[in-house]
């Protein structure tokens, strides 16, 4: 992250809330964030989380009950403040998305090559033959095999694990300097999982390309991204370092996280701790941390007291007011411990976590 | 190709149903040959006798109907579509329906292109403002269209476009040169599309609806395509089954409708051709026209099953 460049991605205090008929609905409550060239960055959240809407708003593709405040930058370019003709060509060229299912995210009645030089002769005006010969090369860079052939397939001839990379390659098709992938390996087969995964990492050096990768599993997120986000509520509760998030994780609900999923480290028959309650109702947001109902650190303070995302040392920042790690926070969990029981009324006795 | 083996048979036993009712029901409602001879019929001097007998052989009418209605099968396969009992001289059938067929075939044709030019922009407006102003009043004015009659809405056009405005000519004169005549359909082609567009655009704005929530379109947008290109090029055509489908099933339908048409207009057509034949009980008229009616329902349902395969290449084998 060199500090003289421009960054590639930064987002400033967004906010974007859902008009729905039994009222408003805040997904993403004042995310701020900022992404290097080159660099590539994790969010992680359950669903519910808002991280995908985050995802697709950065991309401009909020829902039309959708109403968003705070700033987009890309490449420098403020996204509200481009002329109509440059809007026409910034989506799609200088940012671009691979959804979660490639069942769904290729029209099923148009071919493969069709669909990915539409992009290029509309954006960079590119002739026919042209983009052709370009879109073969593309699927050649995703590892698909005869790719003159699949040119002509429609997508129910291709498997899961074709699909995503021709997805890969519709987004890689203008050669955007932002890449943002949603949840890109959630439904496919584990053994394509990684494969995907290894491709996205691989194109992002070879393209010096930023990316974005939304997943619920923070086992995709380890090794893969430079930086980890993660996300609960709309808000970014802990961001840092992949090595320090890991290592030296602030946020109980990191923690949490971290202690919900089973890890190839684990020795066999660990105990998974499973996160005791729900996400809360976006719709009555909690006046204070959006976690403390949940959180076996909690206090008074924090079911009063939004925490602001603060940073500590060295680009590791969290938003909580009894952090895991420090002594506030040790002190915090001893006292709920003793009484049994979290200011915000979580019992903390074990036998009651496991029947959650 | 054995699936057009399996359609061809499927239509011709379709096509022998429908042309077998139809005999049995036109023999049960009267004894033809007081079409065939009219008040001479009941004639029952020695001579009038003789050319009752006479007429009878002539016809076959002694035979039992199965035999009759296999007689007509084999001349029908043969061209031959019989004479018109019911007219002077009794001319044959087939000059009936060669002068009448083109007519309608021109009325439901410009009437089908009409509604499908009608509907589609329309749905494309309506399908991505769910709900919007423009959405609500279109669909009221569906249901308005759909819900009036046909001789209402005939009438009302011809009204207003023909007498007030005098944009179109009132008639239809069967004489008059080409462009005149194709200029003379303008107006009973409309009354026919209005309620046909109404239906298909319902359901054409219905399934866009439904397709643009689909991901592949969420997918196209995030490509930073036009709101327009992303309708035309992705999201119509897999929108377009159930209105082909209809499209298929109405043609017979309009075919009925083209009758009430026809009298408003008066244009001399199949619909009132059928109709003549009808109370006239000129079985070997309402059978030829029957049998021209569900052919053209065939061909054209034949043709949507096709259409399917290209709207969607997941059907094709």
């Amino acid at each position: 992250m060199a500090a003289t460049t421009t960054p590639m991605l930064e987002v400033d205090d967004l906010r974007v809330r859902f008009a729905t008929p039994a009222g408003t609905i805040t997904a993403v409550d004042g995310v701020s964030l900022t992404l290097g060239e080159r660099e590539s960055i994790a969010i992680v959240g359950e669903s519910g989380s808002g991280k995908s809407v985050f995802a697709r708003t950065l991309i401009n593709l909020l829902a039309g009950n959708g109403t968003r405040t705070g700033t987009i930058k890309i490449g420098g370019r403020d996204i509200d403040e481009l002329s109509t003709a440059e809007r026409k060509h910034f989506f799609g060229v200088q940012a671009a998305m691979v959804f979660q299912d490639p069942m769904t995210s290729l029209n099923p009645v148009k071919r493969i090559g069709a669909q990915l030089t539409e992009a290029m002769r509309y954006h960079l005006k590119m002739g026919k033959e042209e983009a052709n010969d370009r879109a073969v090369g593309l699927l050649r860079q995703v590892h698909i095999p005869s790719p003159e052939k699949r040119m002509r397939q429609y997508p129910h001839e291709l498997s899961g694990g074709m699909r995503q990379r021709v997805v890969i390659a519709m987004a890689l098709a203008c050669e955007p300097r932002l890449l943002i992938a949603d949840e890109p390996t959630t439904a496919l087969d584990v053994t394509v999982q990684k494969a995907i995964l290894d491709l996205l990492d691989d194109l992002r050096a070879e393209r010096n390309m930023s990316l974005i990768l939304i997943t619920h599993d923070l086992g995709v997120a380890e090794g893969r991204a430079d930086r980890i986000g993660v996300m609960y509520a709309g808000r970014l509760m802990e961001l840092a370092t992949a090595k320090d998030l890991f290592a030296d994780m602030r946020h109980p609900y990191t923690q949490a996280l971290l202690r919900s999923i089973p890890s190839t480290d684990m020795a066999s028959h660990t105990r998974l701790h499973p996160i005791p309650g729900r996400p809360p109702d976006l719709l009555n947001p909690p006046q204070g941390c959006a976690f403390a109902a949940r959180c076996r650190h909690a206090q008074p303070e924090c079911v009063d007291i939004k925490p602001n995302l603060l940073e500590s040392s060295g680009d590791h920042w969290y938003a909580c007011h009894f952090p895991v790690g420090t002594s506030e926070g040790r002190a915090a969990l001893e006292r709920n411990e003793t009484a049994g029981v979290t200011a915000a009324g979580l019992p903390l006795d074990e036998a009651a976590e496991e029947f959650v | 190709m054995g699936r057009v083996v399996r359609r061809t048979g499927f239509a011709i036993i379709l096509l022998l149903t429908v042309s077998a009712l139809t005999f049995g029901a036109m023999n049960l409602l009267g004894d033809p040959l007081f079409n065939i001879l009219g008040p001479a019929a009941a004639d029952t001097t020695p001579a009038g006798v003789e050319r009752i007998e006479a007429a009878r052989a002539e016809y076959h009418l002694d035979d039992p109907l199965p035999v009759r209605y296999l007689r007509w099968l084999g001349d029908l396969v043969q061209g031959d579509l019989g004479v018109q009992f019911s007219s002077a001289g009794q001319p044959p059938v087939a000059d009936l329906v060669v002068e009448r067929l083109p007519r309608t075939a021109v009325l439901l044709v410009l009437a089908q292109l009409m509604a499908t030019v009608i509907a589609i922009p329309w749905a494309l407006l309506a399908a991505p403002r769910v709900d919007s102003w423009f959405d609500r009043l279109s669909t009221v004015s569906t249901f308005l269209v759909v819900a009036l009659p046909n001789f209402a809405l005939g009438v009302l056009l011809k009204y207003v476009f023909a007498i007030r405005l005098g944009w179109f000519p009132q008639t239809y004169t069967a004489d008059a040169p080409l462009p005149d005549r194709f200029h003379q359909l303008l107006l009973p082609a409309l009354t026919i599309a209005l309620p046909a567009a109404a239906v298909y655009q319902r359901l054409l704005r219905d399934d866009l609806v439904s397709t643009l929530q689909e991901e592949f379109i969420l997918m196209a947008r995030s490509k930073g395509l036009s709101r327009a290109r992303i309708l035309f090029r992705h999201a119509l055509r897999p929108s377009l089954f159930s209105f082909v489908t209809v499209f298929g099933l109405t043609t017979g339908a309009l075919i009925g409708g083209s009758l009430v048409v026809e009298n408003i207009f008066r244009i001399p057509g199949l619909g009132s051709a059928i109709v003549e034949a009808v109370v006239r009980e000129d079985f070997p008229v309402v059978l030829a026209i029957v049998v021209v009616v569900a052919s053209v329902f065939i061909v054209v349902n034949f043709v949507v099953d096709a259409v399917y395969a290209v709207i969607d290449p997941r059907i094709r084998r």
